[in-house]
């Protein structure tokens, strides 16, 4: 398998827009190898898209450098990148048949016919399009549209394969298949893949590592369950997964932790706490110098007068596998959410209760001058 | 599976210099064939007749004239009367039927729509000796409004027949877009008002009115625009009555004054961009103009009497809009007609003599209208390719400068082209070349227009795609692009080879014995008072046009009364 890698260093993209200068990008750097499948992640209008169609040439670069095996990428057109693209509304050619549109690629390349009917049988073959290769793009369903695409990207042998949130005009049941399938044939071709998504299951589902992105910046790389499990900012935290949040009051420091008090005094003992982002300062509440993150799965419920965080239970939810306890908590940010692989007896819908977090998979931001 | 071919291969392929060199080469016919000519044109009429094109020579001579002679000023003044009350007449006879068109249950709708281009198409001056035929002094209107009622007609020869016969052809430009804009109104606004208690009456005066006020001042301004610029029907009927095309043309023909017919050109522009300048004012209030994507029609009236006055208005005018046409169809198969009310001999004779002797301005007309086209089909393309898909500084110069002979009468730019090009760099008068560039230049905008439109609904992405997979510029533009916008290409190319077919207000300043046109032999017909063969020579003239409109029409899938809106 051929050996590749593709560098970013300090991507920068800056539209020039009437109200002024919009900065889309903004100092991105990362690193892919080999057939790694890389997912950009962020809210809509973070950069993503912009990022992507940097990397295929289709937007100038404003600074910073893309490099792919050592060479200055933005030296190129996009037609000689030697890339394949995936879009989320296919751009398949209307006038040509699923078999040419496939083949598109390989005529450029000046192939000769017989070869080109020998790889486009095959990549149509891998996606399971055999039997439409001569209907016309017009007459395929969604998920078929967006096979052909991916086969068209596929079949002339790419360095490396971009995906723009290539699933989002699909329902949700085939998204979930085609995922995979885009997974299964990525990884059975060797090819580098660079996604980009804001549903932060798929990426997540797919993934050999996501990139998140907020406001043009890379905020956290990492594998998923690496980024779900240490997020390194609130944004992170609150944006992958579902996340709880308590504003607290350092009372002691000790080693790498801290004994911290909530709103109403309640005192926790954290044994881990990292630095809060300087740019997140500003999300701290007046008179708290730190925030604990808790996921819903690493609080615990248990009858009122237990030692815990009082709380008034709201609404329990039963989700097959595990219970949801939505909880008004006023030492919280907003509505906690406890999920619970059993109910908990005792503990009904309007019910006092108390909280109990499992400190040692909690984290503790702590802000500047701490 | 063989190697990928790596960015290092593919840089050996040819650098993309394909797209500039190609936008420079637009430029510049634009440049030497459009603005170049008009700012010639401009700087020679401040220069006296026969002095050469410098400061020392400026002078406003040209345009004195128009405070000094008689007959420039009459000509002005029946410029603006002649535009003016044709305007009037043309945007009081089309509103009722474009009401009814659009607001009252009518079969046939589409029909009658489609047949209302027909005086669009076909050049106003091939119809307009008609008028002569019915209401001249022994005119077949005349004859009987005198021997039954004993009213006698006014001259067909003046103002009046001028404006008859421009009004009656023109009609159809308020028709079809206001028609437009009140089957596009949004229903729920005249809803919302009848629901608040106001009469039918008062809907229409409050409500419906302003809304397509927009649309009635443009269809009133091409209107304007075109009978202010009409050089044809003026020449024909307007005997003694001058106009500023006709004086432009006296001036042209009786002096070779070119100076002076620049001067006379300015004018004759600047009019018509202070038309454009209150249209340009009434659409500012357009903001508030809602259209429909279409999903609902508003009501039709459904009463007998109003169905009983629409068919009957709309069809009457629309009889008396082809009234020309089917006169000049009924002479062509006239062979005998003189000192008779109507003819008295009939047959194909006239057809037979115009095929077996008239061949050189057909073939002429359909060379030079091929290779005009064959023009506006590369630079059209190319301008709308460029305009659409590319930012770059200065867009909006070329949109203008393609849009431009759109506002310029066809005379004038006769005038800028014999200005230009009888002597100095490039030298063409009397050539076909000299034709086949004014027509490119004045039919530019027709493909430049519909091919816009269709680059306008290929998605972007398509051509990303195809450079992603390789594609160089050249290559997607050939196998993705053309492909997907050629529908509009040929309808565009259609329409202008229709028209250009028999142009005649650019043709008869530049025209030579060897390039003789279509329209140049009917005008020599009816000038030497032969009309039956121009009628033979007109009607297969507007046959075949509206047979090319009509294919033209079938290939974009649009109906004939959508591309003239
Ligand atoms: N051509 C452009 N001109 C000006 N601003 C642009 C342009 N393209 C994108 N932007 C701006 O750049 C920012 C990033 O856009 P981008 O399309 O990369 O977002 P995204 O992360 O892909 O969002 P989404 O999830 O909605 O697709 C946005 O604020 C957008 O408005
Ligand atoms: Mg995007």
């Amino acid at each position: 398998m051929p050996s590749h890698t593709l560098q970013l260093r300090d991507l920068t993209k800056t539209f020039e827009a009437e109200q002024g200068a919009v900065t889309a990008v903004d100092s991105v750097s990362f690193d892919i190898v080999d057939d790694e499948f890389f997912t950009m992640l962020g809210p809509s209008g973070c950069g993503k898209t912009t990022t992507l169609r940097m990397i295929a040439g289709l937007e100038s670069v404003t600074s910073g450098t893309i490099a792919f095996d050592g060479q200055d990428f933005t030296k190129f057109s996009t037609f000689q990148r030697n890339i394949g693209m995936v879009f989320q509304s296919y751009a398949l050619f209307p006038h040509m048949t699923v078999f040419e549109n496939t083949a598109y690629g390989l005529r450029i390349r000046q192939m000769g016919d017989d070869e080109i009917k020998v790889r486009v049988s095959r990549i149509l073959e891998l996606l399971g399009l055999s039997a439409l290769a001569h209907r016309n793009p017009p007459e395929l369903s969604g998920g078929q549209q967006q096979r052909v695409s991916i086969a068209r990207a596929l079949v002339y042998d790419p360095g490396m394969l971009l995906l723009d949130e290539p699933l989002a005009n699909l329902d949700a049941k085939l998204r979930v298949q085609m995922r995979e399938e885009i997974r299964r044939i990525q990884k059975e071709l060797g090819i580098m893949s660079i996604y980009v998504t804001h549903d932060q299951e798929e990426a997540m589902s797919v993934s050999d590592r996501v990139a998140v992105f907020n406001h043009g910046k890379l905020i956290q790389v990492g594998a998923p369950h690496e980024v779900y499990a240490s997020p390194n900012s609130l944004f992170v935290a609150d944006f992958i997964g579902r996340a709880n949040f308590f504003p607290a009051r350092t009372a002691l420091r000790n080693g790498q932790g801290a004994r911290v008090a909530l709103g109403r005094g309640s005192e926790l003992e954290m044994p881990l706490s990292r630095p809060l982002p300087a740019d997140e300062g500003a999300l701290l509440d007046a008179g708290f110098d730190a925030m604990i993150v808790v996921r819903p799965e690493h609080l615990g419920l248990a009858p009122a007068g237990t030692p815990g965080i009082p709380c008034s239970v709201r609404r329990i939810l039963f989700l097959g596998n595990y219970t949801r306890y939505m909880v008004a908590c006023a030492d919280a940010r907003r509505e906690v959410f406890v999920d619970m692989a059993r109910r908990v007896p005792g503990i009904a819908e309007g019910d006092q209760a108390s909280l109990i977090v499992h400190h040692q998979d909690a984290i503790l931001f702590s802000g500047a001058g701490r | 599976m063989t190697a990928p071919a790596s960015p290092a291969e593919a840089l050996r392929r040819k650098v993309d210099w394909l797209p500039y060199a190609v936008g420079a080469l637009t430029v510049f016919v634009l440049f030497a064939f459009l603005l170049f000519p008009i700012a010639k044109t401009i700087l020679s009429s401040f220069v006296k007749n026969g002095q050469e094109l410098e400061i020392a020579n400026a002078t406003l001579t040209n345009f004195a004239k128009f405070f000094t002679s008689a007959s420039y000023q009459r000509a002005f003044v029946h410029s603006l009367v002649v535009g003016g009350v044709s305007t009037l007449v043309a945007t009081l006879l089309a509103l009722p039927a474009a009401f009814a068109l659009s607001r009252v249950a009518m079969p046939f709708r589409n029909l009658l729509m489609s047949l209302s281009v027909i005086p669009l198409v076909s050049p106003p001056f091939i119809g307009a000796y008609s008028w002569v035929t019915l209401l001249g002094k022994s005119g077949i209107v005349t004859h009987y409004l005198n021997t039954w009622f004993g009213i006698e007609m006014p001259s067909i020869y003046g103002g009046f027949g001028v404006i008859v016969a421009l009004s009656l052809s023109f009609f159809p430009y308020v028709l079809l877009i206001v028609q437009g804009a009140l089957a596009a109104a949004d229903p729920f606004i005249e809803e919302c008002a009848f629901v608040m208690g106001a009469s039918r009456w008062r809907v229409l005066r409050t409500i419906t009115f302003p809304l397509v006020l927009p649309s009635i001042a443009a269809g009133a301004i091409i209107v304007f625009i075109k009978a202010l610029g009409n050089f044809g029907v003026p020449s024909i009927l307007g005997g003694e009555y001058y106009v500023l095309p006709t004086l432009i043309y006296f001036q042209v023909h009786g002096y070779f004054n070119l100076n002076g017919a620049s001067a006379i050109a300015l004018v004759n522009v600047l009019l018509t961009l202070l038309a454009i300048l209150v249209l340009v004012r009434v659409n500012k209030r357009r903001a508030y103009v809602t259209v429909t994507g279409g999903t609902r029609r508003s009501a039709q009236l459904t009463g007998l009497g109003a169905r009983i006055f629409a068919n009957t208005y709309c069809w009457g005018l629309l009889a008396l809009g082809l009234l020309p046409h089917m006169i000049v169809i009924y002479s062509s198969f006239a062979e005998q007609w003189a000192g008779t009310v109507f003819p008295t001999a009939y047959g194909l004779a006239n057809y037979v003599n115009v095929l077996a002797n008239v061949r050189a301005p057909f073939t002429n007309s359909i060379i030079l209208a091929c290779a005009a086209t064959a023009m506006c089909i590369v630079f059209g393309t190319l301008a709308a390719y460029t305009s659409v898909r590319k930012r770059f500084f200065g867009k909006w110069a070329l949109d203008l400068t393609i849009m431009l002979p759109f506002i310029l009468p066809g005379i004038v730019t006769g005038v800028a082209y014999l200005t230009t090009f009888n002597s100095g760099l490039i030298v063409l008068s009397g050539s076909g070349a000299i034709l086949v560039l004014a027509y490119f230049v004045r039919r530019l905008a027709y493909v430049f227009r519909t091919v816009s439109a269709a680059v306008g609904q290929v998605d972007t992405k398509l051509e990303e795609a195809s450079s992603i997979c390789g594609a160089t510029w050249w290559w997607t533009m050939r196998k993705i692009t053309f492909p997907l916008v050629s529908p509009g290409i040929i309808s565009g190319a259609i329409l202008v080879f229709a028209t250009l077919i028999s142009e005649m207000s650019v043709t008869i300043l530049l025209y030579s014995a060897k390039w003789k046109t279509i329209s140049v032999a009917i005008y020599e017909y009816i000038i030497s008072d032969d009309l039956m063969n121009a009628s033979a020579i007109g009607s297969i003239t507007i046959l075949a046009t509206l047979l090319l409109v009509f294919l033209s029409s079938r290939i974009i899938g649009k109906t004939m009364a959508e591309m003239f809106r």
